[in-house]
């Protein structure tokens, strides 16, 4: 054998014994319970199914725990290599270079980025990058009790405007023992009712808020109304212990209509079953239908041996495709993302036997509007929250204060 | 009169009593009472005191949602190992504070003391950064290392080493002991109680610490039970409440044992802590 044959034998081994040993990758996710669990078994198959790449899956906590732990780690170096990241985080990690472009990657394995619904794609570009993609997204879902519809002889359809809402509240509502409404005061449904208004964000101009007129004081006007009629109750609790009260209610039959996550809608349908019939609807139009996003997306963090920058696209990859997808959002209810999935024959299947869901993928498709997807915008949200409920609570503090104040910090923030 | 007063104060003292005690007691009967429910049945309204059937299926749920031995055995570790290391730092440090006289004591007493009042949301940062810069994230070092030494622990047993009466001190240097020798098999037996104390405070502490450990690991492999349990809630959807409770049960289980074994200690503990 000559030398060269020797070096190439060699090299040939090398190689063969490199590609032996697995790359290993981690995962961070923010989804407990029986979601955990299924994100565990999604991870446990491709290991299973992909011998050269040993994924492991750990819990971070909720979305922003886990964004506050990617932050630590960069920061310590310890970061993952693909991790959930909340929606409106993604372009604040996307602008500090954590998040690798997949965008080549994509390009090269003839993944079409439009075939992703539009609605869910608002977190996954920056600076023309594809810097994550669409997983476990929701949207608020309006959500009634069926039975009480029928009992006050109103459309079983549910309302499908905003006076219509108003109406039905009204007629559903028996003072002291139920209330017709109840929806928790949170950005998610304020910025719902500022888009079924025709309203942005943002103005055309990107520094102004798109909503500092009528648009924005109307939904706040409506809350109020609704509130001082007695005719909606706004559920007690910080951030999400409300949303849990405005649905218990709805389970107890204390309130017939609410408006929430798409993601509770499992559990809502399985402990209504044989106490009454859920229905559920778009979010109710004033000009138009519209509804926020929410959820996370999930993101491969760059800065890594490329190895390891290949093995987490491939991941990532197979999260999202769309064998995953179908099985993602049929067992956890969270929306499912792609077009080819959706128009597939198993996800038609399943919307027959959950005509519920389907309303929700149809909003979706016909009413999702984006937020701007600019590093401070999370700041910006926080600031639109803190401002609404005081202008709901606070009856001396005017809702156009309430803009004013929202505006002002939009300026400086963009 | 008089008599009839006496019994209305004593009345009035024992329905108080009640009251806080039933104030104390009812969240730890609420989770064991939402442990046996089923899910639907934790959320009706009016809430349901007692569950109408126990199940128990939610403890075998909440066992096999997670690497239950898994963060067990390491909160074990976790705690075995802080307690061992306060032991080795603490007792030479209290025991020279006070007994010793040296250049700079009150300085480095001042120190320690400080130490006790700066709150843990102020050197969290520095301690992460530091122990990413020494390679020690997700590691048994990042959760004991930090809690070697307690000011608090420090300070309690040298109040409590001061307090001993220095005839029995005298004493024994008379009969010739050490210093190693009076710290060993004078302080140590006569501040039996005071460690006592110490120690079951360290343990409820670090036990329930669910902040620390958040922020220093990232892995199953060193996580701890507090964060098991945390895992069980649902981000945006429906958390399963009488699974979570079952968990928490068996997370507190050893508290409450602890407690139920070491009561009369831990009300000590409280006053000489002066209520913490």
């Amino acid at each position: 054998m000559k030398r060269w044959q020797v070096a190439l034998l060699a090299l040939l081994a090398a190689g063969t014994f490199a590609a032996a040993a697995p790359v290993k990758i981690d995962f961070w996710y923010s989804m407990g319970g029986a979601n955990g669990d299924l994100i565990q078994s999604m991870v446990k198959d491709f290991n299973e199914a992909n011998k050269d790449v040993v994924v492991t899956a750990t819990y971070q906590g909720n979305y922003y725990d886990t964004s506050a732990k990617i932050q630590a780690a960069v920061a310590s170096n310890t970061t993952p290599n693909v991790s959930m990241v909340v929606d409106m985080h993604n372009a604040m990690f996307a602008s500090a270079g954590v998040l690798a472009d997949l965008g080549p990657f994509m390009k090269r394995d003839k993944v079409d980025v439009n075939d992703f619904i539009p609605g869910l794609l608002d977190w996954s570009f920056y600076e023309g990058k594809t810097v994550s993609l669409p997983f476990n997204r929701s949207t608020p879902l309006f959500y009634f009790n069926k039975d009480h519809l029928r009992e006050a002889g109103l459309d079983e359809n549910g309302p499908k405007t905003w006076e219509e809402l108003r109406s039905y509240a009204r007629k559903l509502t028996r003072k002291g023992e139920r209330f017709g409404f109840s929806c928790p005061i949170d950005i998610w449904f304020y910025l719902g009712m500022v888009f079924q208004n025709g309203g942005e964000v943002l103005a055309p101009d990107g520094k102004h808020i798109g909503f500092n007129n009528d648009i924005g004081t109307k939904p706040i006007v409506f809350w109020r109304e609704m509130i001082d009629e007695g005719i909606m109750k706004m559920p007690p609790g910080k951030e999400y212990n409300a949303w849990d009260v405005a649905m218990q209610d709805f389970l107890n039959g204390k309130t017939s209509m609410i408006m929430t996550s798409t993601g509770y809608l499992y559990g809502i349908l399985s402990s209504a079953k044989g106490k009454f019939d859920v229905g559920t609807g778009y979010l109710p139009r004033a000009k138009q239908y519209g509804t926020p996003t929410g959820g996370a997306n999930v993101a491969v963090i760059a800065n890594k041996p490329a190895q390891e920058i290949e093995a987490s696209w491939r991941f990532v990859k197979y999260l999202t495709d769309v064998p995953q997808v179908i099985r993602f959002s049929q067992k956890s209810g969270y929306m499912t993302s792609r077009k080819s999935a959706v128009a597939g024959p198993e996800m038609q299947a399943f919307f027959k036997g959950n005509p519920q869901f389907k309303t929700a993928i149809d909003q979706l498709y016909e009413a999702a509007k984006k937020r701007p997807a600019h590093p401070n915008y999370p700041q910006l949200d926080k600031i639109i929250m803190d401002e609404i409920q005081r202008a709901v609570i606070d009856r001396s503090y005017a809702p156009e204060q309430a803009l004013k104040a929202i505006d002002a910090a939009a300026q400086r923030l963009f | 009169m008089k008599r009839l007063l006496s019994l209305a104060v004593r009345a009035a003292k024992a329905v108080s009593l009640v009251a806080v005690i039933a104030i104390f007691i009812f969240p730890f009967f609420w989770i064991l009472s939402n442990s046996l429910k089923t899910y639907e049945e934790t959320l009706v309204f009016p809430p349901r005191i007692l569950p109408a059937k126990a199940m128990l299926g939610n403890y075998l749920a909440a066992l096999s949602r997670m690497p239950f031995a898994r963060y067990l055995f390491n909160s074990l570790v976790v705690n075995a190992l802080v307690l061992a290391s306060q032991f080795l730092v603490i007792v030479p440090a209290a025991y020279a504070f006070a007994m010793y006289r040296f250049k700079g004591k009150g300085l480095l007493f001042t120190l320690v003391l400080f130490g006790f009042m700066l709150p843990q949301q102020l050197t969290f940062v520095p301690i992460y950064l530091l122990f990413g810069r020494l390679r020690l994230l997700n590691s048994y070092a990042s959760l004991v290392l930090p809690f070697a030494a307690s000011s608090f622990g420090i300070f309690l047993l040298r109040q409590y080493f001061m307090g001993i009466p220095a005839e029995i001190i005298e004493a024994g240097y008379l009969d010739g002991v050490s210093h190693r020798q009076s710290m060993m098999y004078i302080m140590i037996p006569m501040a039996k109680s005071a460690l006592a104390s110490i120690a079951l405070i360290s343990f409820i502490t670090h036990w329930n610490d669910y902040f620390w450990p958040l922020v220093m690991t990232n892995t199953v492999k060193v996580r701890t039970l507090p964060l098991g349990v945390a895992a069980l809630r649902v981000t945006d959807g429906t958390t399963e409440w009488n699974v979570l409770m079952a968990a928490n049960m068996l997370l507190i289980l050893p508290i409450i044992a602890t407690f139920f074994v070491a009561h009369r200690q831990i009300k000590e503990a409280l006053v000489h802590s002066g209520i913490k």
